[in-house]
């Protein structure tokens, strides 16, 4: 393998993992938001319930 | 950004990136003076433009708009906080490629020369900008702290680009930005570096929007989050104080001695 070979090769690679990483990342804390949400939704009630603002 | 202007985007990053692999791999021909090697220059400058001065030149300014009251706002502090993060990736490819170009070039893997070494200390002032962030405190705070720090960081860039003008170094001048702003390369090699300039310009823009993003959703789910779990406090220290009202509702019956059996003979006093 020659250097012009390992240099495309290694810019690339690390670029590409690092758009993977970016997109676990932004899918994971999309779920994490999709949960919490209605989660938040069902304390708020038995909170108000004691007049809590 | 919208959905459709970032997958465009992406899309355009894929077809300039492998169009530039193509061009730089096997159409154009090789150096009088490098040879093969000068096909690593259509990817070396353009990965060092995105990291020394769009990623941090965008920090930089980012910081300076959110420490300046009038623009004040949390978006100036996640643009720069993900323009970082993809700028301490170009910015050590920058450093990688450029290694493996200079190791048949040079005959070293690394030399203290002034363009490697100022260059080398950007990435680790940046990699201290992402661990300050990292570093608890209230949003408004860290993101204070985290503008001054981008600011004192970014004075380095200045002197990685006229390191080559200020000091005898290794590296050579710029090829493209140079003082006389006509570039010393020719034909279908100058294409093929604009193209790839391109390339890695898209890929930066599409990257550091869904980082972004990631750093809107890591605030939205920080802020659910205490809510919810202010939301469960209340809601328990609302049936704790509950209890307690109940107690202190009949206090002399919580207080009062307990009825003594019938026929009960009474303390007895021992003297």
């Amino acid at each position: 393998m020659s250097y012009v070979d390992a240099g495309y090769i290694i810019a690339f690679s690390v670029l590409f993992l690092y758009v993977v990483s970016l997109l676990v990342r932004r899918r994971r804390l999309e779920r994490a938001v999709a949960n919490v949400a209605p989660r938040g939704d069902a304390v708020q009630p038995s909170a108000s319930q004691d007049g809590t603002p | 950004m919208k959905p459709v202007v970032l997958r465009s985007i992406g899309v355009a990053a894929i077809v300039t990136t492998a169009a530039t692999i193509w061009l730089g791999l096997w159409v154009t021909p090789p150096d009088k003076v490098q040879g093969d090697l000068v096909r690593l220059v259509y990817i070396h400058p353009p990965i060092a433009w995105c990291a020394l001065y769009l990623a941090f030149g965008l920090a930089a300014l980012s910081s300076l708009l959110y420490l300046w009251r009038r623009t004040r706002s949390m978006f100036w502090d996640r643009l720069a906080a993900s323009a970082v993060e993809v700028g301490v990736v170009f910015n050590a490819l920058t450093l990688v490629t450029g290694s493996i170009w200079g190791r048949p070039t040079w005959g070293v893997w690394w030399t203290w020369d002034a363009r490697l070494t100022s260059t080398a200390l950007l990435l680790v002032l940046f990699l201290g900008y992402m661990a300050l962030r990292r570093v608890p405190a209230e949003p408004e705070v860290r993101a204070k702290r985290c503008a001054v720090a981008a600011l004192f960081a970014f004075v380095d860039v200045p002197i990685v680009h006229f390191s080559v003008v200020w000091w005898q170094t290794l590296h050579q001048g710029a090829t493209v930005l140079n003082a006389n702003l006509s570039p010393t390369i020719h034909g279908s090699m100058a294409w093929t570096l604009l193209l790839g300039f391109v390339a890695i310009t898209l890929a930066f823009i599409w990257m550091v929007a869904v980082r972004y993003r990631i750093e809107v959703l890591r605030d939205e789910i920080g802020e659910e989050e205490l809510e919810v779990s202010l939301a469960e406090r209340r809601a328990e220290s609302g049936t704790v104080e509950a209890g307690f009202a109940s107690a202190e509702a009949t206090p002399t019956m919580a207080l009062q001695p307990r009825p003594e059996p019938a026929g009960h003979p009474g303390p007895t006093v021992v003297s």
